[in-house]
């Protein structure tokens, strides 16, 4: 009777084990990306929005059948995010955690203060057996400060070009407000985008089209008092006045020169500053200003793709316009390079992903083609808004 | 021109620190009554300012409102933050209550920026205009921000020293042993002090948030940081300590900011602090009366 009974349990159990493990071998191979960015902190928001960029993107291509890997079989892309807080020790352990997963590919950081020491584990020159940096391909879709993926062979960037964006702009408007002759900058001192933007981008390219500099007015990333930088600005009694800052500080600025009576011909923002937060914060101050941007529902499928994100609870801009890019290059380049997705081939799977990345000339974006530069970085399409009523409008796609 | 840039650096400066005298002022009667530091207050005034702001954009109700939303749910975080960092803490074991506000502190700012994910909201100006003369210019909503922090300086003055209440407040502040003798409750004074600093903290958020213009999560940092200097070299405990501090620290900021610029401002306001722990570390106004 005990025999019996032994063997009926192991039958029972081998049933269960079998049943358990047929759809495993039917189900669709997992094929794991992690998204990194703020989720918390003042800048949240970019973290919410790459989330729901992220997801969104990988919901439409799961939808429409998924990705088809190096051994004929499907794959689902599973979207996971980490918070790093903006802050560069904890983007770093959690790039060390993803890459102790089975992700093949970590997507972020937020924060260019986080990209550039993060990059910095990364192994430098791929494949160099002399250097144990961390083999794992991170895409960044946020953070824009220029020329980082130029630290490590596995860093890969889907953020505009500020430099291209701001000469661009300055060129149109010599062209076409030839009454604009001089500019006064304001510049966020503390952020490393912002600082970056005004000493290397706008006050260059500017300028370069012969606009006369009449100096900059400096503040830090939590200031609330604005008198002496609006006094300056009006002293400078510039054409334009271009503020490379974030949306709190932008707005803060923006309020004290609309209090002081400053009115300059133009103002110029910060291409980070086109988004709804400036828009939350001081619309009708911002009233007509200019950003360069590479994002706006103007095409089919960026407007497909801003309505898949709202589902996702997320709003789509140029950075979180990224992050959804980022995910249907992904899926060509598994596609391309014959990624496999099984647990044992993790490592070489992050190794065919460089490579495909890295031989990317160009890539189909949400606004059109995209160039890719040898040091891995992107030249995206990109447009000119401005602050009309409480919304961006494009002013002028100098594309076309 | 450059007297003029100065005068007008000290003119804006002095009242901007009008915002900060105001939130020194909660910090320095919680220490004054209970020899503690609530290290979570100038988080709770913001809150108050956001909670005012999140309830007249539901309504639709005026700019000035937002002041007396802001006073009440200020109050209300008052008291819950004296229930949740001090009630059953033992007062005694000061390095606890101070790190059960610093936690507070934290809580709070992580609920603002998940509740607006970070973003910066625009906040009604509840006064407008601007005084121009000459060359000058004064802003208007910041002589208001002047002149409620005036008033909260005689206000509270005349409860601490004209009512029952203040009396008892004294009394617990001087002689809490004495005063549970004579009948009474410590814990009810207590918590009506952190209910009182409270108001006055989500009026002096929604002041700050008229004046700046904006309410954002990056405000909590500064004004803590601020509320404590000003505090310090105000004399803990004193009243028109902090407020002739908060005057001081704001113009300091401006002159410095003038001569030395942005990036070395705060490092004078910090050696301003030190200079006075060093000379003067009882502050300006250092209180004589000592609890048992």
């Amino acid at each position: 009777m005990t025999i019996i009974r032994l063997f009926a349990a192991s039958a029972v159990m081998a049933g269960l084990a079998m049943a358990s493990s047929a759809p495993t071998t039917a189900q669709e191979r997992e094929i794991k990306l992690s998204g990194f960015g703020a989720m918390s902190g003042v800048v949240r928001s970019f973290g919410v929005n790459s989330k729901a960029a992220l997801e969104a993107a990988a919901d439409e291509i799961n939808k429409a059948g998924g990705v088809k890997l190096g051994d004929g079989a499907k794959g689902k892309i599973v979207i996971e995010y980490f918070d790093d807080r903006c802050n560069a020790e904890e983007g770093i352990s959690v790039t060390r955690r993803i890459a102790s997963s089975p992700a093949l590919v970590g997507i972020g950081p937020t924060c260019s203060n986080v990209a550039e020491p993060l990059f910095g584990i990364l192994q430098k020159k791929a494949g160099d057996a002399g250097d144990s940096g961390l083999q794992f391909p991170i895409f960044t879709d946020v953070a824009i400060k220029g020329g980082l993926a130029q630290i490590s062979e596995w860093a890969f960037r889907n953020v505009p070009n500020e430099g291209a964006m701001y000469a661009s702009l300055f060129q149109w408007l010599k062209k076409t407000r030839p009454e604009l002759k001089s500019l006064f900058g304001g510049v966020e001192e503390d952020f490393a985008h912002s600082r970056a933007t005004w000493y290397a981008v706008m006050k260059e390219v500017a300028g370069k089209e012969g606009f006369e500099i009449k100096g900059e007015a400096k503040w830090l990333l939590a200031d609330t008092n604005f008198t002496n930088q609006a006094r300056e600005a009006r002293r400078a009694a510039a054409d334009i006045v271009a503020i490379s800052a974030h949306p709190f500080t932008t707005c803060g600025m923006l309020k004290e020169m609309a209090r002081q009576g400053v009115k300059p011909k133009l103002v110029i923002g910060l291409t980070s500053s086109s988004s709804l937060e400036t828009l939350q914060g001081c619309a009708g101050e911002a009233e007509a200003i200019i950003i360069p941007t590479s994002f706006a529902p103007v095409t089919p499928e960026a407007q497909a793709a801003a309505n898949n994100a709202a589902k996702f609870n997320g709003s789509l801009d140029l950075h979180s316009g990224a992050a959804y890019e980022i995910v249907a290059i992904l899926k060509n380049v598994i596609e391309s390079e014959g990624v496999l997705a099984k647990p044992d081939t993790v490592q070489a799977d992050r190794e065919k992903i460089r490579k495909g990345l890295a031989k990317l000339t160009e890539t189909k974006g949400l606004m059109g083609v995209s160039k890719r530069t040898p040091d891995r970085e992107a030249v995206k399409p990109f447009l000119f808004v401005h602050a009309k009523a409480g919304k961006w409008e494009v002013l002028h796609n100098p594309m076309n | 021109m450059l007297l003029v840039d100065l005068v007008q650096s000290i003119v804006d400066g002095l009242l901007f620190g009008a915002t900060y005298a105001l939130i020194g002022i909660g910090f320095t009667l919680v220490f004054g009554v209970m020899h503690k530091i609530n290290m979570a207050y100038a988080a709770a005034s913001i809150g108050g300012a956001y909670a005012a702001l999140r309830i007249i954009t539901l309504i639709a109700g005026p700019a000035w409102a937002s002041l007396l939303i802001a006073a009440l749910a200020g109050g209300l975080f008052g008291l819950l933050i004296y229930w949740l960092c001090f009630r059953f803490i033992p007062l005694s074991n000061s390095l606890a209550t101070l790190m059960s506000t610093v936690g507070m502190f934290l809580l709070a700012e992580e609920i603002i920026v998940h509740a607006t994910d970070g973003m910066p909201q625009n906040f009604p100006v509840v006064v407008r205009g601007i005084l121009d003369i000459g060359e000058f210019m004064i802003r208007g909503d910041l002589v208001f921000v002047f002149v409620c922090a005036l008033l909260a300086m005689v206000v509270l003055l005349y409860l601490l020293y004209r009512t029952k209440l203040g009396m008892a407040t004294r009394a617990v502040s001087q002689q809490p042993i004495a005063a549970q003798l004579v009948g009474i409750r410590l814990s009810h004074i207590n918590a009506l002090t952190f209910i009182v600093t409270g108001m006055l903290g989500g009026f002096a958020g929604a002041l700050i948030g008229s004046a700046v213009g904006l309410l954002s999560p990056l405000l909590v940092v500064p004004l803590t940081i601020k509320g404590l200097i000003v505090t310090v070299i105000g004399g803990l405990g004193s009243i028109p300590g902090a407020i002739i501090a908060g005057l001081l620290v704001g113009m300091a900021e401006n002159v410095f900011q003038y001569f030395r610029g942005v990036t070395e401002r705060d490092i004078y306001v910090m050696l301003l602090l030190f200079v006075f722990l060093v000379f003067r570390p009882g502050g300006i106004f250092s209180s004589t009366a000592r609890r048992d």
